[in-house]
């Protein structure tokens, strides 16, 4: 591994208590939103966390943020451990910035894009006549230029890429450390996409910057991540780097995952499909493996007792039973493509 | 063989100077059971045509010419032409979802949170299907449900019971129910994970072979609609700049900005490279630029580009049409736009 991590998240779990059910069978519930994660985000490079809505992506960026404190687990910043539970210091919002999906949402509607930056920067104790040089720094830092342009004007006169580069530049103006972007391109049009994707990009080989990226395109994640985990309801699936996991899948779900992706590149990819029933979706098995009940390749093992991470390559994991001897991507790929049962 | 023609569409928002141009002189056709995909990014006009033609356009919107034409084939195999901008309120009623339904993009708005899901298909089936008693219709609904893979105790849910993915099988259901000859879908899968989507659009695919209706499917996902369309229009600032069938479209876009929307997706396979996409935003329908919408996000924009809108012009012999002056002799076509069109594919 090359540089000591920044931010380094030790088994992260978050558990909700909800009331499920309606009407007279109403009891308490518990949702396993994340469970057991780990990752470290090193300078110069981009993660990826990469999964569909409900899967816990999300959670796991505040927990990083720490605006959701996690049930257990431990946090690292710069190599020492964060004493969760207690009220998040500011210094440790300065390190850790937080991108969200839709810039519209993220910016006060009534203020000038100028002051909504500015809040930031003053929150973080700059002095005021340090306001314009550290504001056009950041502007031109994610290619607004000219600042003043963009700087005087509210935020729906601008487009949502615009405002979108705003919300980076905000983040990025107090100096931050570490870049956790959830979502940040999915709002926005197909052709102003790929520009905010080459920021985030570029801010991690130019700038040094830590960057978690979370999405649910994983065609994406392959093009800027170094790596890529994937989550399904809570859990880390599998993980490598970006271009292994994708070209090379060993875990079902993750193959599924990619079966499932427009490619017209590959009609083949048309009848390898694997369909799972809508039902079996809504339950997410409470013993064994989560993924068992909409698995193509399910085994006795997957539905009693859940698999441990097992190593499928150099750099590559994957928590499905199938890879406990090791090298087996191959007889998931093949059960995968053999018969498809719509249960 | 069209069943719909829709010749010179124009749509503005407001009034005389103040009016937006959501949609200029649009043709399209639409073959019988055929599927039609209409790619564009938001403001590009794709749902307003679509609402223009099916007359659910609302004030400020008006249409402000054109024609379009819905060819209904009736049972004993003849065909009548509906003019759909002069037919009444009456004649449209008839018309609308027993000849074109549409699907919208948000299923959880488009269903009534407080009643149940069978209470859709019953008032449907009761007010056109009057012949049908209450168990008939039951049999129906349970019949449409299995349709698109969903078991029939989804009837007594509320909509909020259900996953966004049995929504929208719902909503899809329920544009078939009375067997239309054309079935719109407005970003359908948009809202939905991709597995959902995949699922989705597999089963439309498979519904579409058994019945034979035809379908407009607009989205902003070209890839997807490579899959799923015979043919593609690609919109940009409420104008058609290109359409060829799917896989010209695809392997061999002849207008620079169906070339930038597929560079715009980062691929699946192959070497990891830096992708340019399109530079600058959408274009602003109250401050179009003169000349060609297209020209300031334009690799190739020359002087003419400025000043004149290029006309959709037939490049090739395929029945292509394109909206670019790049193809009008003024200089060599970039090779980029000239790539040659690949043999089918096997599929």
């Amino acid at each position: 591994m090359s540089e000591s991590p920044i931010l380094e998240a030790r088994s992260l779990t978050r558990y909700f208590a909800v009331r499920a059910g309606g009407g007279g069978r109403r009891h308490k519930r518990l949702v396993r939103a994340v469970e057991d994660v780990s990752l470290s985000l090193r300078p110069s490079r981009v993660t990826a966390v990469v999964g569909e809505s409900g899967s816990g992506k999300s959670v796991l960026a505040r927990m990083l943020a720490r605006i959701v404190t996690p049930t257990s687990g431990e946090l690292m910043l710069g190599g020492e451990a964060v004493a969760l539970g207690t009220k998040r210091p500011l210094e440790y919002a300065r390190q850790v910035q937080l991108v969200l999906q839709d810039p519209f949402a993220s910016m006060n509607p009534v203020h000038l894009v100028r002051h909504n930056l500015e809040r930031a920067l003053l929150i973080h104790g700059t002095r005021r006549d340090e306001l314009p040089t550290r504001l056009e720094g950041a502007m031109s830092r994610v290619a607004l230029t000219p600042p003043d342009g963009f700087l005087d004007r509210f935020p729906h006169e601008l487009s949502g890429g615009q405002l979108q580069r705003v919300s980076i530049a905000r983040a990025l103006c107090v100096e931050p450390k570490v870049l956790l972007a959830d979502e940040p391109v999915s709002m926005l049009d197909v052709s102003v996409r790929l520009g905010v994707l080459n920021l985030v990009r570029s801010l991690a080989v130019d700038e040094r910057m830590a960057t978690l990226y979370i999405t649910h395109d994983i065609a994406s994640a392959r093009y800027i991540a170094d790596e890529t985990m994937v989550m399904y309801a809570g859990q880390v699936v599998e993980r490598s780097n970006g271009v292994t996991l994708i070209d090379e899948p060993a875990h079902p779900y993750t193959q599924l995952l990619i079966a499932s992706v427009p490619d017209p590149m590959d009609p083949t990819s048309v009848s390898a499909r694997v369909a799972a029933d809508e039902g079996a979706r809504q339950g997410v098995a409470d013993v064994g493996c989560r993924f068992a009940p909409r698995c193509p390749s399910v085994m006795e093992i997957c539905r009693s007792q859940e698999p441990p991470a097992f190593a499928v390559a150099a750099d590559h994991e994957s928590k499905c039973w199938r890879h406990r001897d090791g090298n087996v991507a191959m007889a998931v790929s093949v059960a995968a493509h053999e018969g498809s049962p719509r249960a | 063989m069209n069943v719909l023609e829709v010749r010179d569409f124009s749509i503005e928002y407001g009034l005389e100077e103040a009016a937006v141009h959501a949609v200029r002189h649009v043709d399209l056709d639409v073959v019988r059971s055929s599927v039609l995909g209409i790619a564009g990014e938001s403001g590009s006009g794709k749902s307003t045509l679509v609402y223009g033609f099916t007359r659910l356009l609302r004030w400020p919107g008006v249409v402000a010419g054109g024609s379009a034409v819905l060819r209904v084939l009736e049972d004993d195999g003849t065909e009548r032409d509906v003019d759909l901008l002069a037919a009444t309120e009456r004649e449209l009623r008839e018309i609308r979802w027993s000849q074109i339904s549409i699907v919208l993009q948000s299923a959880l708005s488009a269903l009534n949170p407080v009643r149940r899901i069978a209470k859709e298909f019953d008032e449907v089936l009761r007010v056109h299907r009057s012949g049908l008693d209450r168990h008939a219709r039951r049999a129906r609904a349970v019949e449409l449900l299995d349709m698109v893979g969903l078991d029939e105790d989804r009837l007594d849910r509320f909509p909020h019971e259900l996953s966004g993915g049995q929504r929208q099988r719902i909503m899809i259901a329920l544009a078939l129910a009375l067997d239309p000859q054309l079935v719109i879908m407005d970003e359908p899968t948009t809202a939905l994970d991709v597995v959902t989507q995949r699922e989705i659009v597999d089963q439309l695919f498979e519904l579409r072979q058994r019945l034979g209706f035809a379908m407009i499917f607009i989205t902003h996902d070209l890839s997807l609609l490579v899959e799923l369309a015979d043919e593609i229009v690609v919109m940009y600032a409420g104008e058609i700049v290109e359409r060829a069938s799917a896989l010209e479209l695809y392997s061999a876009p002849r207008h620079p900005y169906t070339l930038g929307l597929i560079n715009s997706f980062p691929p699946m396979h192959g070497e990891r490279r830096e992708l340019v996409g399109l530079p600058g935003s959408p274009a602003d329908l109250a401050l179009l630029p003169t000349g060609c919408s297209f020209h300031p996000r334009c690799a190739w924009a020359m002087e003419v580009c400025k000043t004149a809108s290029p006309k959709a012009q037939p490049v090739g012999d395929t029945g292509r049409l394109v909206a670019c002056w790049l193809h009008d002799g003024i200089r060599e076509v970039p090779v980029e736009l000239r790539r040659s069109v690949p043999q089918r594919q096997p599929l």
